[in-house]
């Protein structure tokens, strides 16, 4: 069978076949995958039996893998998986698989994923591609939800896009926490001192502007926090608004891929204290996210 | 002339007419409005040319009002108006705009979160009468979300889960969410929690209604992170598009809702321009 995406909605989502992403890749494999990538942002892989090394060696095609913070601020015991760019998305107390106790700290931690956001924006680069495979899922609920930032961005009206245009915000992993109530505590004081991006980006390949939004955002740069946090609030609303969502029904073996530089997501609730949840994921440090005018802000 | 209200929405909301609310209603007319906002929740009033006294002696038509204690920042002799009128404005005593990094201003972005008035009291607000003494052309809109329509919509499942459910409501939680938490310890004292039902029912109609608020931080028995996740979750359904009004303000409209059937938020103005809004609030139950 030949390669091919199929589009799940017109310019967002494809569903791809016809490729065996165990097996090695092909240049062509890899360019077809990241072509689509830049087209529809998120990719499904459906029956793709992929084992830990297979994941991490597919993932390598398109760039550095990332560690996970969970996994960099963990005690080695707790860890689940020896290789630290795997990460633990799943409901398990670590390597016993027995399931979470409801008031862990880890899934207090996990909790903040059902928050819209784009995965590592805390960091001084974002997540390229985050790779999502999936091992067991739910009978019910589980969802992963995209948010279209470029569709989004499109949709604003003029005056909002000329107030966005140059705005830098301030994102760290507290933030998130904090909105559900959840402290961080990190020994590395790097682990959680803010940093800066800008809210809207270009994409480096198609020249799209995405709203870079992100339940990590904490502040605007020059003004009151509690008013740049309404209105990230008002933008995070538009901007998953349902003509702008897909949301995904996970079955076993798939892997989804999706470009943090272009959609948010989030996790939607289950009854992750009776079922089992398991998802390994990894992702791939972000190069050449573009603002228009000005070069990428590091942390300060 | 006698009184008449015309839907504005599919499930809630009218526009009353064939009344003038400087003149004190007689009995019938106010059983007429209570019966009607039992079952619009929302009603608005246009063209009525309310001052403060008016507004409070329409308002105690429907009982006693809320004294605003305890749920602000602002000093007694820094307000702008009596204890009773409830200051939804832009402005500081000497009616001008408040600074960007006002502290007042601060703590009224609060107002941007969907929320029902007063749930962080113990005896939370009945209704709530917003007159609009000046208002802007652009933004500055008051959205209302019907919650025994949400209600009405959750699934079974959903519904035996939060029959029991209680909440814990404070200033605290919906302030903090904004980032806003510098607090003296008497307004701590003062934004101490209370706890409210998650769930319930209307005395007049007998339906059911979701009691959500920016101000609900968490549930009892719940791990918060887990209580807050799942109240954002709640409030997202409750608010789509197809269960909330927005309402454009004109000069003189008074908006009057009932807060044990609705939420409702401000949505974004410019506010280097004068908004003046007062309101009364009929106290619980």
């Amino acid at each position: 069978m030949a390669f091919n995406i199929r589009p799940v909605r017109p310019v967002f989502v494809g569903e791809v076949t016809g490729i065996d992403i165990c097996q090695p890749l092909s240049r062509d494999q890899v360019a077809a995958i990241e072509a689509g990538m830049d087209q529809y942002a998120v990719l499904t892989f459906p029956d793709q039996p992929l084992t830990d090394d297979q994941q991490v060696v597919f993932s390598a095609n398109f760039g550095e893998l990332e560690i996970p913070l969970a996994a960099q601020m963990a005690k080695p015991e707790a860890r689940r998986f020896d290789k630290l760019e795997l990460g633990d998305i799943s409901n398990f107390d670590g390597k016993s698989e027995n399931l979470r106790a409801r008031d862990d700290s880890r899934r207090m931690y996990a909790l903040a994923n059902r928050l819209w956001h784009s995965d590592a924006s805390f960091r001084a680069i974002g997540a390229g591609y985050t790779l999502l495979h999936s091992r067991i899922v739910p009978s019910n609920g589980g969802n992963t939800g995209f948010a279209d930032m470029r569709a989004a961005y499109d949709a604003l009206d003029d005056a909002t896009k000329v107030e966005v245009e140059n705005l830098v915000t301030e994102h760290s992993i507290v933030f998130s926490r904090e909105q559900i109530g959840f402290e961080v505590k990190s020994d590395d004081a790097s682990n959680v001192r803010p940093v800066k991006h800008p809210l809207v980006v270009m994409h480096p390949v198609t020249g799209r502007k995405s709203l870079y939004l992100s339940s990590h955002i904490g502040g605007i740069v020059g003004w009151p926090v509690p008013e740049a946090r309404a209105f990230i609030r008002d933008l995070t609303e538009h901007a998953t608004q349902p003509q702008f969502v897909y949301s995904h029904k996970w079955r076993v073996n798939e892997l989804v891929m999706w470009d943090n530089r272009m959609v948010m997501h989030r996790a939607t609730r289950f009854n992750d204290l009776k079922e089992q949840r398991d998802l390994r994921r990894t992702s791939i440090k972000g190069v050449g996210l573009a603002v228009a005018d000005a070069p990428a802000m590091a942390a300060e | 002339m006698t009184v008449s209200f015309q839907p504005l929405h599919p499930v809630f909301v009218a526009e009353v007419s064939g009344i003038d609310l400087t003149r004190v209603p007689d009995p019938g007319t106010v059983a007429a409005i209570e019966t009607a906002i039992a079952h619009y929740a929302v009603l608005v009033f246009r063209d009525q040319r309310l001052d403060d006294d008016t507004q409070r002696t329409f308002s105690r038509c429907f009982g006693p009002l809320e004294a605003a204690t305890g749920g602000h920042v602002t000093a007694l002799q820094d307000r702008r108006l009596p204890l009773d009128m409830q200051d939804a404005s832009n402005l500081d005593r000497d009616h001008t705009v408040l600074d960007r990094y006002d502290r007042k201003r601060m703590f009224n972005l609060g107002n941007r979160l969907w929320h029902s008035d007063s749930s962080y009291r113990p005896t939370p607000a009945l209704y709530s009468l917003l007159s609009g003494r000046i208002v802007v052309e652009q933004g500055g809109h008051t959205e209302f979300a019907d919650m025994r329509a949400a209600y009405d919509a959750l699934d079974n499942t959903t519904k035996v889960e939060i029959a029991d459910l209680v909440c814990e409501h404070s200033l605290l939680f919906s302030r903090g969410l904004l980032g806003f938490t510098e607090l003296s310890d008497n307004e701590k004292f003062l934004f101490a929690p209370v706890r409210q039902p998650l769930v319930r029912r209307h005395p007049a109609t007998g339906r059911q209604s979701l009691f959500l608020s920016a101000h609900a931080g968490s549930i009892v028995g719940w791990p918060v992170p887990e209580a807050r996740a799942f109240l954002r979750d709640l409030t997202e359904h409750a608010t789509q598009k197809h269960f909330t009004y927005s309402h454009k303000w004109r000069q003189h409209d008074l908006v009057m809702w009932d807060n044990r059937t609705t939420i409702h938020r401000v949505t974004r103005f410019n506010e280097t321009l004068v908004r003046d809004m007062r309101r009364t609030t009929v106290a619980g139950p």
